[in-house]
């Protein structure tokens, strides 16, 4: 591999030099060299590498027209064909930050590496962090010397194409490929080591690097509850009398979905709870508690709310998987969108 | 408070026509501690067995593990004010221990009927599964024993623990007047004012709002098991077994809890290593996240109080009590409080974090890897050659072990057994962690 590394640097319309929000809708441009932040980048990274393009484009751009700005920045990557993508940093802001992890997706996804940097919190590192190499940043640009000067040995080793060690070691965010190790000495050895370290203020390493839970946004409220169809969903281990479908009382592999059309009211001697995780005996007294559906037919009755949907949803919201869960959510709401539902009530323990 | 522990190791344990300790065998009278254990009415049947290390010997199911204890000088019994024992304050005077074996309490009572909460913990004395395990290592002697089935559930838990725990004073009695082959003193002396100062915040379970009853059988502390505001407790009170389990998971026996290795080593390097302050004992499971937020502050309110500059946190359950417990640690730092977590993980497919609410915070955690058997894929465990305690296994209605049921929806314990569903190495006895 001879000559310097070739950088191509990812930024946003407003370290692009185009503009602020007013100019964050802008499509996908390229500079040659570096541009604003890609000159410290350049410094950061030594005399042996190069930004030799810039990518820029709009923050709104990037999230509402994601398929066109990720074939956008495929091309440009196909034709200058750098040896190591750097995107941002992109600090708090939350939609700079999933802009930089598409860049970084979309470089991945061509085989060429790529590292970006922001802060923890930001959605792009929480939403988007899987396979992707993120530098945790501060919030503000006040941090951008940091965040290169951290992110810069990462770029010039991947795009050499080194392995890097783990995330712990080498500084980035987990990239969801945790896996057991054995780490060879006593896990109370180490807390207690730690401890010590932490206490004269020498640096330690956490084991489980901070990791920033997935934030979903709210749909808009719902205009007009008269007109509207709402849906139950219940996490309470809601089971018919005696269990007949089988359901487990944790880590649910399943949901049911249960006609109510006909019912008024979940009644103790057909509905009960199973579920590990609460006291099922005041739920067993009266199944409402977790599935209200004898107020919700008052609702109804009053006209409060437009209709209770035919069909409710069940499984005990218990040491189920992130993943699993993120699964059975998805499904779900999918059932309700094609139902024509409206809202869901989702009842919790 | 002063306490002396003495320590007469188990090297051997057989039956034997009187309970006697001789340099480090155990002669066990059978009849005599059956007939103690009989003595109460509720117990049906029981029966005593012994299990060693490297036979090809599986206990099913195993409800609590209990090292035994005896208190020979200052006020007091060990395991103090479980299953109605006097509640005098502990940690006093001279005390000793059976060390290398273990009750082990075997019993088809489930902790309650108020969830699919279930006792499936069961230990091998050889294989891949059991060495995952302190209590692999341990001469085991076994007490298969059943309450009267008339009883309520709450009753039928007292009544066999109750059992182990005579079990274990009979023993403990054989060593009462001995002098033992070796000797430590626990006291929280003055130490060098510069030394830093540190706390233990040891996070247990409380049944109280899973079962719906202030005195559902569990972890206990002085034989309570509700849920309670912060306790402190002298280190000494531990020694003497005012903490106890057990608990659904194999790490919160009462043995673990006895000779959980990080509240050891942080005891002993107190005048080294720092200013060792004591226990805060939180109990979790709070129903609100009003309760949960206000444990929390109360927890590093009373850590700052005692001076605390340090702390060491571990807990020993699920996940809904995780919320108290990583916000007392999230507490601590606000507070100034210097704080390790030690903790398994949660499940990280597809990239999920594996703390359930991480906290940027919490920012030293020590990682005992995933809590889950199946996650860390432990494969079954083999068949063995004698099953101490019930020969069947129950399918519970739904459970996920259901594929492995005959017609009569009963498994045979003999094996081969898939592992347990919760591993959860509570106070760091082993190496295993997570990476990526």
């Amino acid at each position: 591999m001879g000559g310097p590394l070739r950088v191509v640097h990812y930024v946003n319309q407003f370290f692009g030099g185009i503009g602020g929000e007013d100019q964050a809708h802008v499509g996908v441009s390229v500079r040659d060299g570096a541009v604003g932040p890609g000159r410290i980048l350049e410094k950061a990274l030594g005399d042996d590498a190069r930004v030799v393009a810039t990518i820029v484009c709009g923050d709104n751009f990037a999230s509402e027209s994601e398929v066109e700005a990720s074939r956008a920045i495929g091309a440009e990557l196909e034709r200058i064909k750098p040896d190591v993508l750097v995107a941002g940093p992109a600090f708090g802001s939350g939609r700079y930050g999933l802009a930089c992890a598409l860049a970084c997706k979309v470089a991945q996804g061509r085989g060429i590496p790529a590292v970006t940097a922001m802060h923890p919190e930001n959605p792009g590192a929480s939403n988007a962090r899987r396979g992707i190499y993120i530098v945790p940043s501060g919030a503000s640009t006040t941090s951008m010397q940091a965040a290169l000067d951290a992110l810069a040995p990462l770029a010039r080793r991947l795009g050499r194409r080194e392995t890097l060690g783990p995330s712990e070691v080498e500084g980035y965010m987990p990239r969801g490929t945790r896996r057991v190790h054995d780490r060879g000495r006593p896990g109370h050895q180490r807390a207690l080591d730690m401890l010590l370290d932490k206490l004269h203020g020498r640096p330690y390493r956490s084991e489980v690097p901070y990791a920033a839970p997935e934030r979903v946004s709210p749909a808009p409220p719902i205009a007009d509850l008269s007109r509207a169809r709402i849906a139950m969903v219940t996490t309470g281990g809601l089971v018919r009398k005696g269990n007949p479908d089988r359901q487990v009382s944790a880590n649910a592999v399943r949901y049911h979905r249960h006609p109510v059309a006909e019912l008024e009211s979940l009644s103790p001697t057909e509905w009960e709870a199973y579920h590990a995780g609460y006291f099922n005996h005041i739920v067993n007294s009266n199944p409402n508690y977790i599935l209200p559906l004898s107020f919700l037919r008052d609702l109804e009755r009053q006209g409060k709310v437009g209709r209770v949907h035919e069909q409710i949803y069940a499984l005990p919201g218990v040491s189920t998987p992130v993943a699993v869960s993120a699964g059975h959510g998805r499904s779900i709401a999918e059932d309700l969108k094609a139902g024509g539902v409206d809202g869901a009530l989702l009842v919790a323990t | 408070m002063r306490l002396e522990m003495g320590t007469f190791p188990v090297t051997d344990i057989a039956f034997g026509r009187t309970t006697r300790y001789d340099a480090g065998r155990l002669t066990v009278d059978p009849d005599a501690v059956l007939a103690a254990v009989r003595q109460d009415p509720r117990i049906a049947s029981a029966a005593l067995e012994i299990a060693k290390p490297g036979e090809s010997v599986r206990i099913w199911p195993v409800r609590d593990v209990i090292e035994p204890r005896v208190k020979v000088e200052g006020p007091g019994v060990c395991y103090p004010g479980i299953c109605g024992r006097e509640i005098a304050t502990v940690g006093d005077g001279r005390t000793h221990r059976l060390a290398g074996m273990g009750v082990v309490e075997v019993s088809s009572v489930n902790w309650h009927d108020a969830g699919g909460d279930f006792v499936e913990t069961y230990l091998d004395m050889s294989g891949h599964y059991g060495e995952m395990y302190p209590y692999q290592k341990l001469l085991n002697l076994c007490l298969v024993v059943e309450p009267d089935s008339t009883l309520n559930e709450e009753v039928k838990n007292y009544a066999v623990h109750k059992a182990a725990l005579t079990v274990a004073d009979q023993l403990g009695e054989a060593v009462r007047a001995l002098t033992p082959p070796e000797r430590e003193i626990f006291e929280l002396t003055p130490v060098d004012p510069k030394l830093p100062k540190v706390v233990y915040i040891w996070c247990v379970h409380s049944p109280q709002a899973m079962s719906g009853s202030p005195s559902a059988f569990c972890t206990a502390t002085y034989g309570l098991t509700q849920l309670t505001p912060p306790w402190y407790l002298h280190p000494n009170e531990i020694l003497d077994g005012a903490l106890t389990g057990p608990y659904r998971t194999a790490f919160a026996m009462s043995w673990t809890v006895a000779n959980n290795p990080l509240f050891l080593d942080l005891y002993r390097r107190h005048g080294r290593d720092w200013n060792f302050l004591g226990v805060i004992s939180l109990r979790t499971e709070w129903t609100t996240q009003t309760e949960k937020q206000l444990m929390a502050n109360q927890t590093a309110k009373l850590a700052k109080q005692l001076g605390a500059q340090g702390a060491v946190v571990t807990w020993d359950a699920g996940g809904n009590e995780f919320i108290e417990v990583v916000r007392s640690i999230q507490a601590c730092e606000r507070l100034g409080i210097k704080t390790v977590f030690l903790t398994s993980e949660d499940d990280a497919t597809d990239g999920a974090p594996t703390m359930l609410e991480p906290l940027p915070e919490a920012d030293a955690i020590v990682s005992t890897s995933f809590f889950k058997n199946v996650t860390l894929a432990v494969p079954e465990a083999p068949a063995v050659a004698r099953v101490i305690g019930l020969p069947t296994r129950k399918i519970l209605r739904g459970s996920t072990i259901g594929l492995h049921a005959g017609a009569d929806g009963t498994i045979p314990t003999k094996g081969p057994l898939p592992p347990p569903w919760r591993y959860d190495d509570h106070y760091g006895f082993g190496s295993l962690s997570c990476i990526e």
